[in-house]
């Protein structure tokens, strides 16, 4: 008697785990999917808004920043602070920014200026720790009596999106010692490397991480981008 | 005929560059008195940013900045600033290019007359220069035949 109430009350226990088993499941899944979905809708937002700050971008906005580079430069350039300088110098820069305000800022894709200049500075450090290990390197290779080159070209697909940042990066691979851009075809980089080791590193794609990162390129967003873009964001919602 | 390039690289660098090439020019041009440099030298660095346009960007792109009217008239410009100023000295009873005579007109001392003088000769000469280098340098890369001419 006691033995069947026994057998009875495990078959409920076990029972009662499955179904809580089963519900766990059932709730985790679905809260996968609603958390893949959201990133989903986040991403889609960010590259439309992406596209909105690239158009809301005017040619008199060009026009005043031209300025106002130029006339720094000029500033830097002249050295002299009193009022006729000053005055040559706002007529030269309103001159040629006048007539240049296509130039500077064709096509770039701009999501916020201020932050792809933070980064840009940002970027230039670590560019210079990178020449520096390669030097190191390079000078190894000339110096080893063996001499151990192994040159090839090296061809892949970018992923990166607007042209200045293809120009950032072929620059930035030839200014390590070792490799040097050749040519780009339609989003293919064609690059000479000196050394195996050379080789390998360009391939792992760090620098075109980082090279993203500084342009706020949308095919990978990082969760810093994401916290970047949210003040642009709320400021565009008060506007619509 | 000149084409637009279509190496992305040579085509963005030269683009970024043109700006600061150009002010370079007119600082070269405008500190002329104190440092080296002058109308002549100024008019050849313009002249040359507008080659290097016209290199990477090809000829019809480069015409919307300075097309060949364009070139004329500042050729002809620069020349009348300068044989103006000359003029102007001898109306006013100096020697031709006599610039202490200005400040009769512009009410500052003679040395500050001469000074300004000088800045306006050095504009004339850069603009002269900047148009006929610009000007050869098109007559050469097109070999005198007019794109006009070549649509026909």
């Amino acid at each position: 008697m006691e033995v069947t109430l026994l057998i009875q009350a495990t078959d409920d226990s076990f029972r009662i785990l499955e179904d809580a088993r089963e519900q766990a499941e059932g709730l985790l899944t679905t809260a996968v999917k609603i958390t893949s979905e959201t990133r989903q809708i986040e991403e889609q937002k960010i590259q439309a808004l992406f596209k909105g700050a690239q158009e809301t971008k005017s040619g008199f906005q060009n026009f005043i920043a031209t300025f106002f580079i130029l006339m720094v430069f000029w500033t830097m350039l002249s050295g002299k602070f009193d009022l006729f300088h000053l005055a040559l110098g706002v007529i030269c820069s309103f001159l040629i920014a006048f007539m240049t305000q296509d130039l500077l800022f064709a096509n770039t894709r701009v999501g916020d200026i201020r932050i792809i200049v933070q980064r840009f500075i940002a970027y230039i450090p670590w560019l210079l720790y990178q020449i520096i290990l390669s030097n190191f390197h390079v000078a190894y290779l000339a110096l080893s009596p063996k001499m151990p080159i192994d040159p090839k070209i090296i061809r892949f697909n970018t992923k990166l999106e607007s042209d200045i940042s293809w120009v950032t990066l072929a620059n930035s691979i030839t200014l390590t010692p070792g490799t040097i851009t050749m040519d780009i075809m339609e989003g293919e980089f064609f690059i000479h490397a000196l050394s195996k080791k050379v080789a390998d590193d360009l391939n792992t794609g760090e620098m075109e991480d980082r090279v993203a990162h500084v342009f706020m390129e949308a095919d990978h967003i990082y969760v810093q981008d994401v916290l970047d873009v949210a003040r642009i964001y709320g400021a565009l919602r008060k506007h619509a | 005929m000149i084409r637009q390039s279509d190496d992305i690289i040579i085509g963005t660098v030269a683009r970024m560059l043109v700006p600061f090439i150009q002010l370079f020019a007119l600082y070269v041009i405008m500190h002329g008195h104190y440092s080296p440099g002058g109308g002549f030298q100024g008019g050849v660095i313009l002249g040359a940013s507008l080659v290097l346009l016209l290199i990477t960007h090809g000829l019809p792109e480069t015409k919307k900045l300075l097309s060949e009217k364009g070139v004329t008239i500042l050729s002809c410009l620069g020349v009348l600033i300068y044989s103006g100023i000359g003029l102007l000295c001898l109306i006013l009873l100096g020697n031709y290019l006599d610039y202490g005579q200005l400040s009769k007109i512009l009410h500052v001392t003679p040395a500050e007359a001469r000074s300004l003088g000088i800045l306006g000769i050095e504009t004339g000469v850069g603009l002269t220069v900047m148009a006929i280098m610009f000007s050869i340098f098109i007559d050469i890369s097109t070999g005198g035949v007019l794109p006009e001419d070549e649509e026909e």
